[in-house]
């Protein structure tokens, strides 16, 4: 009964009207779960695909710094659910057309794919460990395409006026380097805005913040965030631009073939 | 002559205020030593500005590399099973969360990451060893994996599989005996403690630091109690020793205080002041106190015979004063900070403790009262000791060393030829690991880990290819003709100020934002010129990144298996080992893969690979952002200088017969390089040192006897000592390290001494009798057995130090104790013998008509 009411306008439109809108402002979330679901769709699920290019400056403790610049192609299988990406490198020119996938699954490990034109080599790399560092950043491979919300159990510690905080404590320590971290997510938005890492000995010594959120296609969408190492002192800003939602890629952007090829209509900069 | 009388006037006159003068003086130096600050560091042998430190702490700093505690595990039965490895992991663990400790960098088997192949086509990067194994099988696993990755192999894991390493990265080396006692604290709570050893030079270098001052507190202390002891056997007068000691005393705490009050920190050679000071200071106080107790007569006013004694005394005291104060002062021209504070600070010991000596040691006897005076003469050295074993033995040397003269002299020519030829023999060596006696756990934690181990010592070879300004300007030039023909110098002017960056490499990763941003933005017209730019400044990136170029790591790559071809390398680790390592996991992992990339651009994306790994940050301590600067970690076994010398030899000779590519520069960083560096600095400086101080000795005596002849007969002695005991060096095959470096130049300001009141006394005496035979007879009654008498008091009063649990101390004792012996034996056997085939003994002692006629 109630699913039908929603079809004309499709399920996550709606569901992003209602989290921007001031009506859903009356009901204040108190499951922690629900909460933890929401802000993961509000981070990675926007609209139905998404394309934008980032540009990493990896600083570290002494000021010298790395750049990385690419784009990301997204497109969601299911709300919530499994998505592919897509990471095409433009910069610097070494690295130029590197490319690396991720079939994202929430019922079974994902797959990554690396393709390095240098070496004309396609390598799969190992469900294993996701938490090792992404191109040299202090971002992890997990930080940029979600971590499994099963993983973790999550706690509502307190409820501000900004933001839901929420403690998340993993089920396998065996598998993170971290005890718990803690996420303060947006009441408005929904992103989550801060999270720290600690380790075995109760230290923070991990950092994300999200620094700038811009409205973008009604979505509210961060365009730019930190990761600290507190342990080194070192910092990797990415910023996001040219960020587009819903450009109706096909499932086959994100095919093997494209490794080799990168898909150049979608990577192409759009002129608007 | 005025100041003398006057000091001996204000002495006499107003013994309260020397008191009082001399307690505030003490009091005021007192005050200064809790202050104290003890630096063992040897880098700190070397100024901070000097240019192979500044560039050691360059590399550090530009390489992120921290000094290492290594802490070892060894299981003869191999260290992959369950136990082990659990022991390992629950210590590695423990050390990451220890303050002072870079844990980013700490490298231990649960802290690396492993890359192996999972299937065809897969690569799998995860941790070594994240949690303890359970099984024999995952240890199994983990030696396979560890075995299949050269930086790991032999380097967190011995090569034969019965010792593992964590790596301690320190914040700062003077914390590493705390973080060792830390360690120690967690190594006891596990199953087999007696497995752990520590090592590396941070460590040894610091509980040196702390072990000295256990040192000094007791040696320093011990030394004066032996000082006491002997003048007892010798006076038998507590009063005439306490007078002496108060000297001592009054001038080790001035000393040290003044010192310490200055700010400055106490260095291996300055914890040994005290024990310097307090032989030399005594000396001064028995001359007098002796000379006053044969003088003064029981009822007399002393302060005649006081002002006697001390008139007559003065001149002696204060060149034996100043000439030893010289051979201390030489050591300010030693390029080594520690060494010229120790040296002008016991020159400055030396020198109060003479003022001190005239001044107190009057006001002291005026003040005694006339029974106790009349006590002293009991103490008459003169009668006592004629039939005493000193007397007899000195007696017959005299007449030995006359009747033997000729056979005497040709005897000490041979032996200074074989002198001679045991100097050159003599080995420069040092290492700061043997400052510990062989038993000490420290040493053997050396021994054991370097027996498994390729090396807990460490140099860093590093390659650079400076910044090229012609390539910059190559490229600004190019940017300014793109710019020019669209008609955008004014934008790209004020691009290149809101780009600029002090950093090269930022500011042109900064135009590259601006080009990208601007070639989006632009006009159709201008898109294709700031393309052009940007294309520009990439291809300028891409050319400058030189330590990607199949050049550069094929020169690296040969010249690391030229190293580890060598038995003095242990190991080299270095950006060639990394990029293939990676680039044979990215093609499947066989050992024909074992290569390195292709070309630059492969060689860019093995490291891209790499990055995707737990520790990305690892890269940075191989090679620098800009890709201009690379180092290779060399492990040696060995941490003395000679064999770090040979491999800096080893490569001088590679680079010689296989020049490097235009424009790249080799140089040396590292501890175990700062330590020869330094060993190097000290041995040429000692020479200039000893130089100076020979010759400025020379010239006192010239001055002092007034005469060329007596003044290079007060050099004998000394000059056939320093080259007996270094010849004894160099034959016996003892290193030549600091502690016997410093010693040269002390030995000529003391032994000197003993020549000087052997001569003048000598020639006193000729031109009192004018008769040879008869000059002897007496010289070998009073000075000879004064002279021996102070060599063994300096002598014993070092013995201390041969208790010491530390090297360097042992080794000061024992050749200080043996340059003062064999100078007082040279003295009074062979200056007589020389002096006898003299023909002319009147033209010798100055002895005029007149003169001889008065």
């Amino acid at each position: 009964m109630f699913k039908s009411h929603l079809q004309g306008i499709g399920q996550r439109t709606l569901l992003a009207l209602m989290l921007v809108s001031p009506l859903s402002l009356a009901a204040e979330l108190t499951d922690a779960q629900t909460i933890v679901s929401q802000a993961n769709v509000a981070s990675y699920y926007r609209g139905d695909d998404g394309r934008s290019e980032a540009r990493m400056l990896i600083r570290d403790a002494k000021g010298r710094e790395q750049v990385r610049q690419f784009t990301i192609l997204r497109r969601d299988r299911e709300n919530g659910g499994d998505q592919d990406f897509l990471v095409a490198f433009s910069r610097p020119a070494d690295v130029r057309n590197t490319v690396f996938m991720v079939s994202k699954h929430t019922r079974a490990d994902d797959d990554r794919w690396l393709y390095l034109p240098g070496l004309d080599l396609v390598k799969r790399i190992s469900a294993g460990d996701k938490r090792t560092s992404f191109v040299g950043s202090h971002y992890f491979y997990e930080d940029i395409s979600g971590r499994n919300l099963n993983e973790d159990t999550h706690q509502l510690v307190d409820t501000t006026a900004e933001y839901y905080v929420i403690d998340a404590t993993p089920k396998d320590l065996a598998s993170v380097e971290f005890k718990n971290y803690r996420v303060w997510i947006d009441k408005q938005t929904l992103l989550p805005m801060t999270i720290e890492y600690k380790d075995s000995a109760d230290q923070l010594y991990r950092k994300v913040e999200v620094l700038k959120v811009a409205q973008v296609s009604g979505f509210p969408t961060v365009t730019q965030s930190r990761v600290s190492d507190l342990r080194s002192g070192g910092s990797t800003t990415m910023q996001f631009r040219f960020i587009k939602y819903d450009l109706g890629m096909e499932a086959a952007v994100f095919s093997e073939r494209s490794l080799r090829q990168p898909p150049r209509e979608w990577l192409r900069r759009p002129k608007s | 002559m005025l100041l003398q009388d006057r000091l001996i006037a204000f002495s006499i006159d107003r013994p309260r205020w020397v008191f009082y003068l001399l307690l505030a003086l003490c009091v005021l130096a007192a005050v200064q030593i809790p202050s104290i600050k003890v630096d063992t560091d040897p880098e700190n042998m070397l100024p901070h500005d000097q240019a192979d430190r500044v560039y050691h702490d360059q590399v550090k700093e530009r390489f992120s590399l921290y000094d290492m505690i290594v802490v070892g595990l060894v299981d003869e039965a191999g260290v992959y099973t369950p136990d082990t490895l659990t022991d390992l992991h629950t210590l590695s663990q423990a050390i990451g969360q220890m303050d002072g400790v870079v844990q980013q960098d700490l490298m231990a088997l649960d802290r690396v990451d492993n890359i192996s192949q999972q299937g065809p086509g897969t690569i799998r990067f995860e941790w070594m060893m994240k949690t303890a194994p359970q099984t024999q099988q995952q240890a199994d696993a983990i030696q396979a994996a560890v075995e299949r990755l050269p930086l790991l192999n032999n380097t967190l894991v011995s090569a034969d599989g019965k010792a593992t390493a964590v790596y301690v990265p320190i914040i700062s080396k003077s914390e590493s005996y705390r973080l060792s006692q830390e360690i120690q604290a967690v190594v006891d709570t596990l199953k087999k403690p007696d497995q752990f050893y520590m090592a590396g030079l941070p460590v040894a270098e610091d509980t040196f630091g702390v072990e000295m001052f256990l040192q000094m507190a007791v040696s320093a202390p011990l030394a004066g109690l032996m000082i006491f002891i002997l003048m007892w056997v010798f006076f038998r007068s507590m009063l005439l020793i306490s007078a002496a000691m108060i000297v001592a005393m009054a001038s080790v705490i001035v000393t040290m205080g003044l010192l310490i009050g200055q700010g400055y920190t106490v260095h291996i050679m300055s914890s040994m002041i005290p024990i310097f000071l307090m032989p030399i200071a005594v000396v001064d106080s028995v001359h007098i106190l002796s000379e006053f107790a044969d003088r003064y007569k029981p009822g007399e006013d002393p302060r005649a015979a006081l002002k006697e004694v001390v008139g007559h005394l003065f001149t002696p005291m204060l060149f034996t004063s100043i000439t030893s104060a010289v051979g201390f002062a030489s050591l300010a021209f030693t390029p080594i900070p520690p060494v010229q504070i120790f040296g002008l600070h016991v020159a400055f010991g030396i020198l109060f403790a003479f003022i001190v000596t005239v001044v107190l040691v009057p006001a002291y006897i005026v003040s005694l009262a006339p029974a106790r005076l009349a006590a002293l003469k009991d103490h008459s050295l003169e009668a006592a000791d004629n039939d005493s074993l000193l007397g007899r033995l000195l007696s017959t040397t005299g007449r030995f060393s006359l009747a033997r003269s000729k056979g005497l002299m040709l005897f000490f020519g041979a032996l200074v030829m074989v002198s001679v030829y045991g100097v050159s023999q003599i080995q420069i060596n040092d290492n700061p690991v043997r400052w510990f006696k062989e038993d000490h756990k420290l040493r053997v934690a050396d021994r054991v880990l370097n027996s498994h181990f390729p090396g807990t010592y460490d140099a860093f070879l590093v390659l650079e290819k400076p910044a090229s300004v012609a390539e910059q300007q190559q490229l600004a030039s190019q940017l300014d003709t793109l710019a020019k023909q669209a008609a955008v110098t004014e934008q790209l002017t004020a691009m290149r100020k809101v780009a600029a960056d002090p950093l090269y490499v930022n500011y042109l990763n900064n135009l590259v934002d601006a080009f990208d941003e601007a070639s989006f933005s632009a006009e159709p017209a201008q898109e294709k010129a700031w393309l052009a730019m940007l294309a520009a400044v990439e291809t300028a990136q891409s050319e400058a990144k030189y330590f990607l170029t199949p050049e550069a790591l094929n020169y690296m790559e040969k010249l690391q298996a030229h190293l580890n071809g060598s038995d003095y390398v242990g190991k080299s680790n270095g950006l060639p080992t990394l990029l293939k390592t990676v680039y044979r996991e990215l093609n499947g992992g066989g050992d024909d893969q074992y290569r390195l990339p292709p070309n630059a651009t492969a060689a860019a994306q093995t490291i891209l690979s790499f990055q995707g790994s737990h520790r990305p940050d690892d890269l940075w301590h191989m090679v620098t952002q800009d890709y201009r600067a690379t180092t290779l970690w060399i492990q040696l076994r060995s941490g003395d200088n000679q064999d770090m010398s040979k491999v800096i030899a080893l490569v001088d000779q590679y680079i010689a017969e296989n020049p490097l590519p235009e424009a790249v520069q080799a140089n040396w960083a590292g501890l175990t390089y700062i330590n020869v560096v330094w060993q190097d600095q000290m041995v040429n400086g000692m020479l200039s040192s000893l130089t100076s101080a020979f010759f400025t000795v020379l010239i006192m005596m010239i001055l002092l006897f007034r005469s060329v002849k007596i003044g290079l007969l007060s050099m004998l002695p000394l000059t056939v000592t320093i080259l007996f005991i270094y010849g004894v060096i160099g034959m016996v095959g003892k290193d030549y390290d600091m502690p016997i470096a410093v010693l040269s130049a002390l030995t000529l300001g003391l032994s000197v001494d003993f020549s000087i009141h052997f001569l003048e006394r000598t020639r006193a005496i000729f031109r009192e009798t004018g008769n040879w035979s008869a000059t002897i007879e007496e010289v070998y009654q009073g000075p000879s057995r004064a002279i021996s008498r102070n060599a063994v008091v300096v002598a014993v009063g070092f013995t201390p130090l041969l208790v010491a649990p530390l090297v360097p101390y042992i080794t000061v004792g024992f050749f200080l104790a043996a340059i003062m012996a064999v100078s007082a034996v040279v003295t009074v056997v062979l200056l007589p013998a020389v002096m006898d085939r003299i023909k002319n003994k009147n033209a010798l002692f100055g002895v005029t008509q007149e003169t001889h006629n008065v």
